[in-house]
């Protein structure tokens, strides 16, 4: 179960991203929260960004057109 | 590469229709597909070139969008660590966009920079760190009592020496305290205004004033205050120096300048009035024996007995001066007198008050009058009684002391050197500070009219002061008091444990005094003890002697005073002859000489001897 739930869709990436990263720093350290976006590219984004700063997808679920990622901050 | 569940494969129209599915999805950003057929007709195939270069266009500037996106993330993830403090966060320099690139090195160049700046400040602050501490053990070791004061009087840092003063610790002081709290409330009012007439400008207060500060246990000292601002602040340091101490010694001095008057006083109208009892006894005496009427007589005798008791007074305010002369000074045994003085003293003080007499093993000797012993020891002893009246403890204690000079610093009339302490204390009703102060006056007493004369410790002070001696009182009422006398001594403690053998000796002596009874008398002693003695009776024959005997004569002793040639003339000639000849110069009264030794006729036979000795077991 995730702390919260970030829902990008609609937005079109690297939105998705930029959105996560000017948010993510009021989240705890440790916390799991979910990731969703429709933009074709967002997945490849997430997995670049996470492996940037050094945080760890737990996984990775499409459904009707979407991804939804979750990751521990 | 082309959709394979294309229905349109050849037409036109599928064509086409592949052509705007491709084209919604690189509007959707998905650059993955391209179309791989061809087509003969050129307009068409142009297109679909068309299309296919938009897809790879579209995706070089989605991928640049994309770094672009991700070097910021990743940037600003780095400065919000480093605004966190985590220094150990380091941006990227890695991008294929040249922007991205120099912001991660700009990033990292000003966490460098930042960190120096921090180790730079670091050092700064142990460097201060180290000046406040060097300033604080400064403070601390400064042997004054040192406070600093914050603008609500708050106490923010209190040395060693204050704690000391107060008797309250740094803990309970620093920033808890204010300095209101170390003050006689008397001097509040004046103090307090100061303090912030003082952050005005601090000419407005006076830099050093007297002051009364109180301690915890509620004692009031008197002390000099100096207070500064310290600058850049509104801050005060103050140092606080006990001047209790300087105040008693100028009272003292005080004190016995005042009794230095009065005894001066005493002894002019004592003399004055001695010549007139003169008179007035003689002519009575003179009187009583001319006349025969026994009624007559009776008067005159009346007379005399009154003219008795004035002189015995006038006596007594004679021996305040000091002027008194004294009588039989002698050797004393302290330890064998008191022991058997303390006799009349138990009858004295009668049943109800304990006796206690403290002597030590070792047995005193003083030279002094054995009345003014009497005198001393009677006098204490009757106050003491009279100081307990339901009864209580007295106890009479003696012995050997040494004042070193820094006892001397705080009482200024006490010389250092040898003294032997005669201490006489009770349980009684003490006394308060008032009369402490008028205790040696004569005159004074607190004794009911007509049961004293208030000249009984005048005249135990008059007489300690003629051997040079002091007397110090403490006194807690309800408590009891004591006197302690201290006698100096100019004796090295020897005369108990003289071995009369070690005063022998075979020497040959030469003795020169004009006077024969003193000469005879130190010649007898001197063969008695071994040695040979050559008299001579004046310089010139001591010359003579001397010159003809000058290898035998061991030691020379000659009068100071005599007629012709003086004792130091003929030294200086014995000494022409024989420059390392050894010499003692002897006297009726107490001389002494920078190159030579010094005798005084009265001293005790064994002193005499001893002395003698001493100078010639000397090498050289």
């Amino acid at each position: 179960m995730a702390d919260r739930t970030l829902d990008f869709s609609g937005l079109k990436c690297p939105l998705p991203i930029l959105k996560l990263s000017a948010v993510y720093p009021e989240f705890k350290s440790g916390e799991i929260i979910e990731v969703i976006a429709d933009c074709p590219t967002f997945e490849r984004d997430i997995k670049t960004w996470c492996q940037k700063l050094g945080k760890t997808i737990l996984n990775i679920e499409k459904y009707n057109n979407k991804v939804k990622v979750t990751i521990r901050i | 590469m082309s959709s394979p569940d294309c229905e349109y494969r050849d037409s036109l129209s599928e064509i086409l229709h592949l052509c705007s599915d491709i084209l919604i999805k690189i509007a959707q950003g998905d650059t993955t597909q391209k179309i791989e057929i061809t087509s003969d007709n050129p307009d068409i195939q142009r297109l679909i070139n068309c299309i296919n270069k938009l897809s790879q266009e579209v995706e070089v500037m989605i991928n640049l969008t994309h770094e672009l996106a991700i070097g910021i993330c990743e940037h600003f993830d780095v400065l919000r660590r480093l605004y966190l403090g985590d220094f150990s966060a380091t941006a990227s320099e890695e991008s294929s966009i040249e922007v991205v690139k120099m912001l991660g090195q700009l990033i990292n160049k000003q966490k460098e920079r930042f960190l120096d700046y921090i180790a730079e400040i670091k050092k700064q602050q142990e460097e201060i760190e180290k000046l406040y501490d060097q300033q604080r053990v400064t403070l601390s070791s400064v042997g004054v009592a040192i406070l600093v004061s914050e603008e609500d009087m708050t106490v923010e840092f209190c040395n060693e020496e204050f704690e000391r003063l107060t008797g309250y610790s740094k803990e309970e002081i620093e920033g808890k305290m204010k300095w209101t709290a170390f003050f006689s409330e008397k001097m509040l009012d004046r103090m307090i205004e100061y303090h912030k007439l003082r952050r005005i400008d601090p000419s407005l207060a006076p830099r050093q004033y007297e002051t009364l500060l109180k301690d915890r246990y509620g004692n009031i000292k008197e002390v000099l205050l100096s207070v500064a601002m310290i600058p850049y602040t509104k801050k005060s340091i103050a140092s606080v120096v006990d001047i209790s101490e300087r105040k008693r010694i100028q009272e003292q001095l005080i004190h016995s300048q005042k009794m230095e008057s009065l005894g001066f006083l005493s002894e002019r109208v004592a003399h004055e009035y001695n010549n007139i009892l003169t008179a007035v006894l003689g002519f009575a005496t003179l009187l009583n024996a001319k006349i025969e009427d026994q009624s007559l007589k009776n008067y005159v005798q009346k007379v005399i007995d009154a003219a008795e008791r004035a002189k015995d007074l006038s006596k007594k305010l004679l021996i305040f001066g000091r002027k008194e002369e004294l009588g039989e000074i002698k050797e004393v045994n302290l330890n064998k007198y008191l022991m058997d003085f303390s006799e009349f003293i138990k009858a004295v003080i009668g049943k109800d008050i304990e006796f206690v007499l403290d002597l030590p093993e070792e047995e005193i000797f003083y030279r002094i009058d054995p009345s003014h012993l009497e005198v001393i020891l009677m006098n204490l002893a009757t106050n003491a009684r009279d100081a307990m009246p339901e009864g209580g403890k007295l106890t009479v204690g003696l012995k050997k002391i040494s004042i070193d000079i820094e006892y001397s610093y705080t009482h200024p009339l006490v010389k250092p050197g040898s003294y032997i302490l005669l201490c006489i204390s009770d349980t009684g009703v003490g006394m308060d500070e008032k009369i402490k102060q008028k205790l040696f006056e004569p005159f004074f007493t607190t004794k009911p009219k007509g049961k004293g004369t208030g000249l009984g410790l005048s005249t135990v002070y008059g007489i300690v002061k003629q051997y040079e001696g002091h007397i110090h009182v403490y006194s807690e009422v309800n408590k009891g008091t004591t006197f302690k006398i201290y006698l100096p001594t100019t004796d090295t403690g020897k005369k108990t444990s003289i071995d009369k053998e070690s005063l022998k000796g075979n020497e040959t002596v030469l003795l020169v005094d004009d006077d024969e009874q003193p000469r005879q008398f130190f010649a007898s002693i001197l063969r008695e003890f071994g040695y040979t003695v050559l008299e001579a009776c004046d310089g010139q024959e001591a010359l003579r002697i001397f010159n003809e005997n000058k290898d035998s004569i061991a030691l020379c002793i000659v009068d100071l005073v005599m007629p012709i040639l003086s004792g130091l003339e003929v030294v200086k000639r014995i000494r022409q002859i024989k420059p390392n000849q050894k010499l003692i110069i002897m006297s009726g009264y107490p001389v002494s000489f920078k190159d030579m030794v010094s005798l005084e006729k009265n001293l005790s036979v064994e002193e005499i001897l001893y002395k003698i000795r001493e100078v010639l077991n000397k090498e050289g």
